[in-house]
């Protein structure tokens, strides 16, 4: 019984082992070859389905089109970008790790978030920029422009309530900087912190708030539906797609800011490849590689983006420029200022660790009330030979972590695999079995089918 | 077809349609019924039944990965990819839930210890039958919610401000913690764990580091992902190699020897048996429970029409109301029938809810409408009021309404047939199965950001949730804490900013509605007690 068993799970193996064997032997011939000659990491800063997540799947695509390998997207999240700006800056310069970077890699160092730099990357290409915008309830009309804001700003300070981002994020540095150029305090209007634009325009259109700092795009929707009404875009000139939306200058105030995203490699990455990269994204933005009949230009006009690029020396010198503007804006006695609410950091997890300590004490109070009645279903007797389990299971995580990158996934796996089943009590043909089929199994469906990025350690798999 | 065209609501607002109706719901007819894209419905199934499957890769992700794919079909055939793999991967969540005790997706954590204790008696087909029938039942139902009342419904949820939403999050997590096994004390030191865990790394509130010890993986915080497969998949490993519990394979095997000697044809044998074992309970629990299902099918559609609020969270606040309105509470967390019912209705009718908001205003009701309006856009038809009375675009809206129907009938025959082929999973000896299933949850760990850190993250959280076991303390609470406490603390520090007024939590109506059910939640064990006493001591 156990043995036809396991024959019925290995036989589906023999059929793929040919397969398997023209996958690795293929994997292997191909790693001496020239750029590219396997899948390429674009990596995103920002989650799944949101404007940066948007734009760095399109570019894949686009540019799996024009090299003729995958490109792979990961979201290496969290952090307020600190995650992906920092995995993206310390990958391998091997041309095979690109990133999405966007307008907060100039604002984490110097807000001391991290030591990633822009001086950390090869600028590629810019592709997008998106200006800041103002905007209020449509069905209002409580404000003619922007002054007639500001007047009521200096009238009543601190009673109108803004939002668009979290404390500190580009849009909140965006209306501090305009109450600045308007001569006003960055504080006298409330910053409500959110979780990007959509959830602080839904605050906006349900009367939670009374401004919102977001760009254009990020409101289309609602612009559309007459939902919300733009007072104005921080921009030098107005933007394409959106002629009816005034500036920030025409008002008389001189204040220009907004996001950007671009492609960038690690700082060490060889000229050759930034060249070959940057021929491939030139034809891109230009719209020379077409997929389907349709060009990169297209879908960034149908997505609603503002398709701006510039090339690798130009966005250097843009990405120095910026740099220098947000950090003497972020390291001013005012912006430092704004960054501290009312609330500090540490008062919800205080909360926290109240409800804690009352818990705990009640159930220790209980505890002693009730008697051993709590601790009697504990399990029964520890076996020596269960605990060395215990220990193996947890080394085998630990080891995967530690090993997978170096060694690359499918030999760290299988020798994983293969002493746990070894260890555990199955014959040792029968756990070569399992091994043999499951890891090819997990690699193909893994790292081909779903394009995971699996490690690829010093022979390429 | 018939079907079709009555539950396609015929009884629409007229006031968009002026007899325009018929022919634009035979035009959406025309547009699916075509061998091609009912191909990629079939096959968008598949993907989303294995992509739901496999622990660590969300029905979000399956959705994310079809992006590109989107570019290349017409937006019926796009529309209704994307509507029939995330009805199948939210079921297919269900299935290791049950076999293993990982949840496929975060939707399936509220009824993980149901659903394994009943394995572990040998009645997984039974649970997974349910589990299937249940969420049609469910599915279906989100569907007529989203044809009858999209426009109208979308305007309640247009009005929740912070303080709604700070009450809704802090309501489905208070569930989470009363409907747990084991005493209300434990399932409260579980969830304030689970809240503590989610302060780690940059506050969304401040961007300010919280107990990072300057580490730069920890500034990312702990991801929930990894955190769920640690939890609840490697501490069940861990477990069961301390004690090696053999007996849990005979039990199963002696369920499966009587399925699979019971029949005498082979046709008897291969499909009327199976279809017994997996059906002949769920339908006759789907009769008997149908107004609980229209309970739990509510709950969930409004849940998922709230932006921010998903499958998941619909999924626990069912299962609370189950519990609450049970005959049998103590059952719950024991393997109790009902429960898996009605979370499992609630789940997938709060997809179809979901849908609502991202057609009516373009804001997305979950992280899977956000990338469907990303896809609208791309194919330049901008979610809004409009998209209602347009007559291309209405077509479109038509064609979702039917796909979700669709996908839904799809999801009986090819649920089956994945029921089947993952009982065969337990079948597997303990020795072999366990590292396989170790080596898929790092991988799943390992997946989702490709990142080291989190298979660090992985192994930590499973022998946190060992040592919780150990003493008795539920783990769902823990994972929700981790999900919802950056959205808890958001909302809450966004209401204190805006008044100093504390009354001002209750001041609009929905959210004194809301808040004092909280309320409630937490008293109602104190007060059922109190209850039951003086009903027994005068009679």
């Amino acid at each position: 019984m156990e043995f036809a068993r396991i024959k019925s799970l290995a036989s589906p193996f023999f059929s793929w082992l040919p397969f398997v064997l023209a996958l690795l032997t293929l994997v292997g011939c191909q790693a001496k070859e020239t750029y590219p000659s396997r899948p390429i990491l674009l990596i995103c800063p920002w989650a799944v389905g949101g404007g940066t997540d948007r734009l760095s799947r399109e570019v894949a695509v686009f540019l799996e089109q024009e090299l003729a390998v995958p490109v792979n997207v990961v979201n290496a999240t969290g952090g307020a970008g600190v995650t992906g700006h920092s995995r993206g800056a310390s990958a391998r310069p091997d041309g095979y790790t690109l990133t999405m970077m966007t307008v907060e890699l100039n604002m984490l160092h110097w807000r001391e978030l991290t030591e990633i730099s822009w001086k950390d990357f090869t600028p590629v290409m810019l592709i997008n920029r998106d200006p800041a915008a103002l905007f209020t309830r449509a069905d209002e009309n409580r404000w003619e422009d922007l002054n007639a804001i500001a007047d009521d700003v200096r009238k009543n300070p601190g009673t109108l309530a803004a939002s668009g981002t979290a404390t500190g994020g580009i849009w909140h540095l965006a209306l501090a900087g305009w109450l600045q150029a308007a001569g006003l305090k960055p504080d006298s209007i409330k910053w409500i912190p959110t979780n990007g634009a959509g959830p602080a325009l839904q605050e906006l259109v349900s009367g939670g708030v009374d401004l919102v700092c977001c760009s254009l795009p990020e409101a289309r929707t609602l612009l559309a539906a007459g939902k919300v009404q733009p007072l104005g875009v921080m921009a030098e000139s107005r933007v394409s797609g959106y002629p009816d939306v005034p500036t920030f200058q025409e008002q008389g105030i001189n204040w220009a800011v907004g996001g950007w995203r671009g492609l960038g490699l690690p700082q060490e990455t060889s000229q050759e490849i930034v060249n070959r990269l940057a021929e491939a994204l030139l034809k891109i933005v230009t719209g020379q590689t077409l997929l389907n009949g349709k060009g990169f230009p297209w879908f960034m006009e149908n997505e609603g983006f503002n398709l701006t690029w510039e090339p690798s020396d130009k966005f250097r010198r843009s990405l120095e420029r910026a740099d220098q503007e947000l950090g003497s804006l972020l390291t001013s006695p005012e912006f430092s200022q704004v960054n501290v609410g009312r609330f500090q950091p540490m008062d919800f997890p205080k909360l926290l660790f109240g409800a804690l300590a009352i818990t705990l004490l009640a159930l220790l109070v209980r505890f002693f009330s009730r008697g051993k009645s709590i601790a009697a279903s504990a399990p029964t007797r520890l076996s020596g030979e269960g605990l060395i389990h215990f220990l193996e299971i947890v080394l085998a995580v630990a080891a995967f972590a530690l090993l997978a990158e170096k060694l690359g996934f499918v030999l760290t796996a299988a020798s994983i695999i293969f002493l746990l089943l070894w260890r555990l009590g199955t014959r040792i043909w029968v756990a070569a079995v399992v091994t043999l089929f499951v890891v090819p199994a997990v690699y193909g469906l893994f790292g081909n089918l779903l394009r995971v990025p699996l490690p690829r350690g010093i022979l390429g798999w | 077809m018939d079907f079709l065209e009555t539950s396609c609501g015929c009884h629409y607002r007229e006031e968009y349609w002026d007899g325009e109706l018929s022919e634009i719901l035979l035009t959406a007819l025309e547009q699916i019924f075509q061998w091609p894209v009912l191909g990629i419905i079939v096959i968008s199934a598949a993907y989303g039944l294995f992509m739901g499957a496999i622990p660590g890769l969300t029905a979000t992700m399956a959705v994310a990965l079809l992006v590109p794919l989107t570019f290349f079909l017409d937006d019926v055939a796009a529309l209704a990819a994307i509507v029939t793999l995330e009805a199948c991967a939210i079921f297919a969540g269900d299935i290791p839930t049950a076999l293993v005790r990982i949840p496929g997706t975060p939707s399936s954590a509220a009824y993980v210890d149901d659903a394994y204790a009943l394995t572990r008696a040998g009645r997984q087909e039974e649970v997974l039958g349910i589990a299937l029938l249940f969420s049609v039942a469910g599915g279906l139902f989100g569907a007529a919610v989203l044809i009858t009342s999209a426009p109208w419904l979308a305007k309640i949820a247009f009005q929740f401000t912070s303080y709604e939403y700070f009450w809704l999050t802090l309501l489905g997590l208070s569930c989470a913690a009363v409907v747990s096994r084991g005493s209300l004390l434990k399932g409260a030191l579980a969830l304030i764990i689970g809240l503590l865990l989610s302060t780690v790394g940059l506050s969304e509130v401040h961007s300010s580091p919280r107990f990072t010890f300057a580490q730069d993986e920890l500034i990312a915080g702990i991801n929930f992902i990894p955190a769920m497969i640690g939890l609840f998949g490697v501490s069940e490993v861990l477990r069961n190699v301390l004690w090696f519990q053999n007996n849990f394979r005979t039990v199963v095997q002696e369920g499966f020897n009587q399925t699979l000697t019971a029949g005498r044809s082979l046709l008897n044998r291969l499909l009327f048996q199976p279809l017994r074992s997996v059906f002949a309970t769920a339908s006759d629990l789907l009769w008997r429970r149908k107004l609980h299902v229209l309970r739990s099918s509510i709950v969930g559609s409004f849940v998922g029409m709230l932006p921010g609020a998903g499958a998941d969270i619909g999924a626990w606040i069912s299962f609370a109301l189950s519990k609450r309105f049970s005959k049998n509470p103590e059952e719950y967390g024991q393997g109790s029938l009902e429960g898996i019912g009605d979370a499992t209705s609630a789940n997938n009718s709060a997809l179809a809810g979901a849908w609502i908001p991202a057609l009516v205003f373009g804001i997305p009701g979950d992280s899977i409408t956000a990338i469907v309006i990303g896809i609208l856009l791309m194919k330049n038809i901008i979610p809004g009021p409009q998209i209602f009375t347009n007559e291309t675009q209405s077509v479109l809206v038509y064609g979702i309404y039917i796909t979700f129907i669709l996908a839904n009938l799809v999801l009986l025959p090819l649920g089956f047939l994945a029921i089947r082929g993952g009982s065969y999973l337990v079948r597997i000896p303990q020795p072999i199965l366990l590292p396989v299933i170790l080596l898929f949850s790092i991988v799943g760990a390992f997946a989702i950001n490709g990142s080291y850190f989190d298979v660090w993250v992985m192994l930590g959280m499973g022998i946190l949730g060992f040592v919780l076991e150990m003493n008795q303390v539920p783990l769902g609470p823990v994972v929700l804490g981790i999900i919802l406490g950056g959205k808890l603390e958001q909302t809450f520090i966004q209401s204190l900013t805006k008044s100093d007024e504390l009354w001002d939590f209750f001041a609009r109506p929905v959210a004194g509605f809301l808040g004092a059910t909280c309320v409630l939640v937490w008293c109602s064990p104190l007060l059922i007690s109190l209850w039951r006493r003086r009903w027994q001591t005068s009679p």
